[in-house]
């Protein structure tokens, strides 16, 4: 905790804010390394979404879908890696405030309507995001759930849009072209698990 | 206001125990009627209907809006006219333009105009009436269809449960209040939740805000939600510190047996949730992605997105939807509202 740079003044990090809050390298960098996990999610047959939350150059937090370990669906890349900067928080004995009002969120898709509410009430400024999210998303897809005004719902946030969306769209698209195993049961689903049976007994 | 005298009636009698279960409608269902202009000209041969009303149909079409009539009977029986019909929709920028004339909307001669008077400008409802509220309202401008969704109506009306099932709506809530007072016991705000499986009437998780703990985002959905999927064998928080949120062990090998598929339910699917109040926009999109069926709150919470603020659980474009009631033990649920939070220090996270 000691050899942590002092966080930014207030008037300077109220200008960095508007200036957008990160530089365009620094976008670059990140998301990057948010499409690598994507990547690697996808190629594990999971969800293809990354995110890393950064406080003061350092990753704080980053998170894959947990839904099916879990058994809980609230288990978003975005809830994982909050609990893990909260953790972070309490290892390094800081206040979650402190910290998170100086978090930037780096994600390859637009946080759906849940984590953008979830995003708000831990009060993190800036969301940077690769592509659109048309099913769920929270920052305007569906509901614009980042900038509306909603009393005890935390503080809006702003967001920056379209890094490498192509790519973070491509890899979705290809996800969900797969048969999804973790569905509801459905017809397939008992079969193949049958067949699963079968091949073990033989 | 007709409507609501009715619903008093049907109301008040099988009510002993002083509150109402009210569905919490789609946004669409529940909101007011929207109208738009269109050019109507009033048939002044009777004779002529028939044919009039053909030959505008095939040259105007009101493809988009069928639960409009096309012609009406006139309003006020001391009209020189009998019948209106709409010959076609008026766009805003024709509002502005002014009157057209019988002979500029029908500029290619298809329509024989023989028995129409002068065109002039009405109002009529965009979408079809989905209530009967709605209906009434609607068809004060101009007559449409109605098909009426019974069990809105029912719904309305505060006829869609038995006192057997309003009997036992009461339990649940009650549990709820009383996961919420163990919770304010322990400083969290007083909010609490029960899911409950309608099939079996077994109730498998309860639980209570902890958001004041640890963890900001731990509302009292959030954490029966978790609850439940500890029953499945999963989960991901620990509630140690909060022994008033409990689960139900699942027996999931005698489960297995009797259900299809490998027994353990797809997360909340099927399953009904109590909530002292609405929920706010995380927690109500956490129950679309957890495949709820039914959501029943005591009081409406000024950001709540299940009717205040947004309408999350009928969102058409949304991949999941659910019902949801408001009002159940209301008046408890207010006075829990009101409870003050006995405030311990700040705990730390072991």
């Amino acid at each position: 905790m000691a050899e942590l740079v002092a966080l930014p003044k207030a008037e300077e990090e109220a200008t960095e804010r508007e200036e957008g809050g990160v530089t365009p390298a620094e976008t670059e960098a990140w998301m990057d390394r948010a499409l690598a996990m994507a990547k690697e999610a996808l190629e594990n047959g999971e969800v293809p979404v990354g995110c890393l939350m950064v406080f003061n150059n350092e990753v704080i937090g980053k998170g894959k879908n947990e839904v099916n370990e879990t058994k809980n669906a609230t288990r978003h890349a975005e809830m994982v890696a909050i609990d893990q900067a909260r953790d972070w928080c309490h290892q390094h004995k800081k206040e979650l405030e402190e910290v998170f009002l100086h978090t930037v969120l780096y994600v390859t898709v637009e946080p759906c309507i849940m984590c953008a509410a979830a995003l708000r009430l831990m009060k993190i400024p800036l969301v940077v995001y690769g592509c659109q999210n048309e099913r769920f998303g929270g920052c305007g897809s569906v509901l614009d759930i980042s900038s509306a005004t909603l009393t005890d719902m935390g503080e809006p946030f702003q967001c920056k849009v379209g890094y490498r969306s192509e790519e973070a769209v491509e890899m979705l698209k290809t996800f969900y072209r797969q048969e999804n195993p973790n569905a509801p049961k459905s017809k397939v689903r008992k079969k193949t698990a049958l067949s699963d049976e079968v091949s073990e007994v033989q | 206001m007709e409507p609501d005298c009715k619903r008093r009636k049907t109301a008040e009698p099988n009510d002993p125990s002083g509150w109402e279960v009210l569905p919490v409608l789609s946004e669409r269902e529940s909101q007011g009627v929207t109208l738009m202009p269109v050019y109507v000209a009033p048939v002044l041969d009777k004779k002529e209907a028939c044919r009039v009303v053909k030959e505008v149909s095939a040259v105007y079409p009101l493809g988009d809006h069928p639960h409009l009539k096309r012609i009406r009977a006139c309003v006020s029986p001391n009209s020189p006219h009998p019948l209106e019909i709409i010959l076609c929709l008026a766009s805003s920028r024709q509002e502005q333009d002014g009157l057209r004339s019988l002979s500029e909307l029908f500029p290619s001669g298809q329509v024989d105009l023989r028995g129409l008077g002068e065109p002039f400008l009405a109002l009529v409802p965009v979408h079809p009436p989905l209530t009967r509220p709605q209906y009434e309202e609607a068809a004060s401008h101009w007559p449409v269809t109605f098909h009426e969704n019974k069990r809105i109506t029912q719904a309305i009306s505060g006829s869609l449960f038995t006192p057997l099932e309003k009997a036992a709506m009461q339990k649940h809530m009650e549990l709820a209040i009383q996961v919420a007072e163990q919770g304010a016991k322990k400083g969290m705000k007083p909010v609490g939740a029960v899911v409950v499986d309608p099939i079996s009437g077994r109730v498998l998780a309860v639980g209570h805000d902890c958001r004041d703990g640890f963890n900001p985002l731990l509302h009292a959905t959030m954490v029966c939600i978790d609850l439940v999927a500890h029953s499945q064998g999963g989960g991901a928080y620990c509630y140690k510190d909060y022994p008033a949120c409990t689960f139900l062990e699942l027996d999931h090998q005698s489960d297995r047996s009797s259900s299809s598929g490998n027994g353990i339910p797809y997360i909340c699917t099927g399953y009904d949730m109590y909530l002292t109040r609405e929920p706010c926009a995380m927690c109500a999109m956490a129950l679309v992605h957890s495949r709820i069926e039914r959501v029943f709150y005591g009081v409406p919470s000024p950001h709540g997105a299940l009717g205040t603020k947004f309408h999350i659980h009928s969102r058409k474009d949304l991949n999941h939807r659910y019902e949801v009631f408001r009002g159940v033990l209301e008046g408890r649920c207010w006075s829990l509202t009101q409870v003050p939070v006995l405030k311990e220090s700040v705990r730390d996270s072991p």
